[in-house]
């Protein structure tokens, strides 16, 4: 009995450390969440590195370069759709009931947008490539189907359309960021914290 | 030396007479066909970063002497256009124009020779013989099928076919190129050709 007490405890602990509690709560991020959250982040960096080295690049190493971003963008893409699903079939951690209306609204956009961008930017460089005549293969393992079928004007629109939604993606993010900081250091309250592996939350 | 001038002409006359027979026999037992470039294809299929990729050879020339009971006197030639290749990628199709891949500069033209016709099944062929592809020369046996049909009053046949070679083995493909991570060392190559009675 006390034995089994223990275990029951050592299990609640673990449940409270965050990272271990799988789904998300009311008030923080469960472990499914928080991967798929760093892990887009840390793939979004990759295709930056990615596309500006391709951009320096000419013949068969930008080839390679451009074949890792499209494999890395459609896994981007796979996390989006789970990460979106995952979402909806968990509880979402309330935003502070002591935020502002202005800051609600500015919060509940930067959500927005970047959901909506982490699905825009693979699309767009999916249907940019398929508009080239150059399927995408997912890391040489299997090819995917063409968006669109050949249109050079569409690739051209595509590839301006590819690199200003990239840019939006970056001043979103830096706002993400900032948002993300103010809450820690300026409002004091768990907002950052609960997005955070191996962060207590009291 | 009468006697023996008697006998040397009719000798003389008779062997200009099978020569010319045999001649004769070669040059006409077997029609000859061209290419009915409008309506002929000629396209080769790659790995392009594990996606597959297509091009085709717009230019290309046909020479094909050929009757069924006399494959022996049968002949095949194909003269590729490499310089004027087509992947519906103008930056692509400049690169592949390149030094390190076809050097069209070098080597404008590609040629493939049969030198033996064989009947593998009805209506079906393999034609032996070598391509000459960047500079290498390599033995190539080509399958191919011929069908016939009458069109016009006019006999017209369709040969079709398909085969895979290996780029490297041809020297497609030097520094970078050489690594097939990216682009794929098997090509292949199709043809649709219609062909007309040459007149």
């Amino acid at each position: 009995m006390i034995h089994s007490a223990r275990i029951l405890q050592a299990a609640r602990v673990g449940i409270s450390l965050g990272f271990m509690q799988v789904r998300n709560t009311t008030v923080r991020w469960g472990s499914v969440a928080q991967i798929l959250h760093w892990l887009i982040v840390a793939l979004i960096i990759v295709q930056v590195i990615l596309a500006l080295m391709a951009a320096q690049l000419h013949g068969m190493p930008k080839l390679a370069m451009l074949a890792r971003h499209k494999s890395v963008g459609i896994t981007i893409l796979m996390l989006a759709v789970v990460r979106l699903l995952w979402r909806l079939v968990n509880p979402t951690p309330p935003l502070p009931l002591t935020l502002k209306p202005y800051e609600r609204f500015l919060a509940n956009f930067t959500h927005a947008a970047l959901y909506f961008l982490i699905f825009a930017m693979p699309l767009t460089g999916w249907i940019m490539t398929s508009a080239r005549g150059f399927p995408v293969s997912w890391f040489n393992l299997f090819q995917l189907p063409d968006l669109v079928a050949k249109n050079r004007p569409l690739y051209e629109a595509m590839v301006e359309t590819h690199e200003a939604l990239a840019w939006t993606l970056g001043a979103v993010a830096l706002l993400h960021l900032l948002g993300a900081l103010k809450h820690h250091f300026v409002m004091k309250d768990t907002v950052l914290r609960r997005m955070l592996p191996f962060s207590k939350i009291p | 030396m009468i006697r023996q001038f008697r006998l040397a002409r009719p000798l003389a006359a008779l062997a200009m007479l099978l020569a010319a027979g045999a001649l004769g026999a070669a040059g006409t037992a077997v029609p000859t066909y061209a290419l009915d470039a409008a309506k002929s294809t000629f396209e080769f299929g790659f790995v392009q970063a594990g996606a597959q990729n297509k091009g085709r050879f717009p230019k290309f020339a046909v020479k094909f002497s050929f009757a069924d009971d006399s494959l022996a006197a049968s002949h095949l030639e194909v003269t590729v256009d490499v310089a004027a290749l087509n992947t519906d990628d103008q930056e692509r199709d400049d690169t592949l124009r390149e030094e390190d891949l076809f050097d069209v500069a070098k080597f404008p033209q590609a040629r493939f020779t049969a030198t033996q016709i064989t009947k593998t099944a009805a209506g079906a062929y393999a034609a032996s013989g070598s391509l000459l592809l960047r500079g290498v020369t390599r033995a190539l046996s080509i399958p191919f099928t011929l069908k016939s049909a009458t069109e016009q009053g006019r006999q017209v046949l369709y040969m079709a076919g398909k085969t895979v070679i290996r780029r490297l083995d041809f020297g497609v493909g030097q520094g970078d190129w050489k690594s097939t991570e990216w682009v794929g060392n098997e090509v292949t190559v199709t043809f649709n050709l219609r062909l007309i009675p040459a007149t």
